[in-house]
């Protein structure tokens, strides 16, 4: 993570601050600024969570998130790019993610955004486990495999 | 490369194993190492693609194998596709689906 700013792209195990990272995207060449925050929700599919817990495979999750964060800023032709992730326990209401981008028109910056957090929801290695009120748990696992980015074309427009 | 190995099965990995020059030291994460009860095991190994590694696994932990037919593999941090070779003495990872946002 040494290229660019050593914030770019961060996995934490305390509370994400928003406000930090639309601050590190501001920039004067941008006129759209997009901030997205993923929060923990109370209830999943009707069942209610009491806390989510996120396990990760960290250097091949940082290696993701960058190798994302880069793609964007060429893909959307973005001025800044940030994006934070928390790990460990985190309380409902709390941030998990935090996205913040930042490009010459809103446009873009709004697609960088909604982009990276599918790619991240395909292929950054962070799973979640749902805590419910009774004790139960569940790791969740859908049902496609990780998007592995082909040697060939990686980086690629695809 | 001539060292004697144990039996094909699994058995957990010593937290600091002494280095070894065969078998396949493979890590677990989220739901794959609670199923195991493992977060590292080791496997004999004597090279072979990541998905015949996929399948081993699969031999050696059969309740692995509903989330290993839709895991990739990763070695140090970065993913490989199902033809990589995985030589002996590797130390790779079992990444199922993410979850993560």
């Amino acid at each position: 993570m040494e290229r660019g700013p050593a914030v770019d792209c961060l996995l934490l195990r305390e509370p994400l601050d928003p406000a930090r990272l639309l601050a590190a995207v501001s920039d004067a060449a941008a006129g759209g600024h997009v901030l997205f925050v993923g929060t923990t929700r109370g209830i999943t599919d009707g069942v209610a969570t009491s806390r989510l817990i996120y396990d990760a495979h960290e250097p091949l999750a940082r290696g993701q998130l960058e190798r994302l964060r880069a793609e964007a800023v060429g893909r959307f032709g973005l001025s800044r790019c940030v994006v934070h992730h928390r790990l460990g326990t985190v309380a409902v209401g709390e941030a998990s993610v935090v996205i913040a981008a930042s490009a010459p028109h809103r446009r873009e910056a709004f697609a960088a955004a909604e982009w990276l957090m599918e790619r991240i929801k395909e292929a950054v290695p962070i799973w979640k486990c749902e805590e419910h009120p009774d004790g139960s748990h569940r790791w969740v696992h859908p049902d496609a495999p990780p998007a592995v980015p082909h040697a060939a074309g990686r980086g690629a427009v695809s | 490369m001539n060292h004697p190995r144990p039996p094909t099965a699994a058995s957990p990995a010593a937290p600091a194993a002494v280095p070894r020059h065969d078998g396949v030291r493979i890590g677990l994460f989220a739901g794959m190492a609670e199923a195991a009860g493992l977060r590292t095991l080791e496997l004999a190994w004597d090279g072979g693609s990541a998905a015949a590694l996929r399948r081993r696994l699969a031999e050696a932990l059969p309740s692995l194998a509903p989330l290993l037919a839709r895991s990739a593999v990763a070695i140090g941090d970065a993913y490989v596709t199902d033809d990589t070779p995985i030589p002996a003495g590797s130390d790779v990872a079992i990444i199922p689906p993410v979850s993560g946002g």
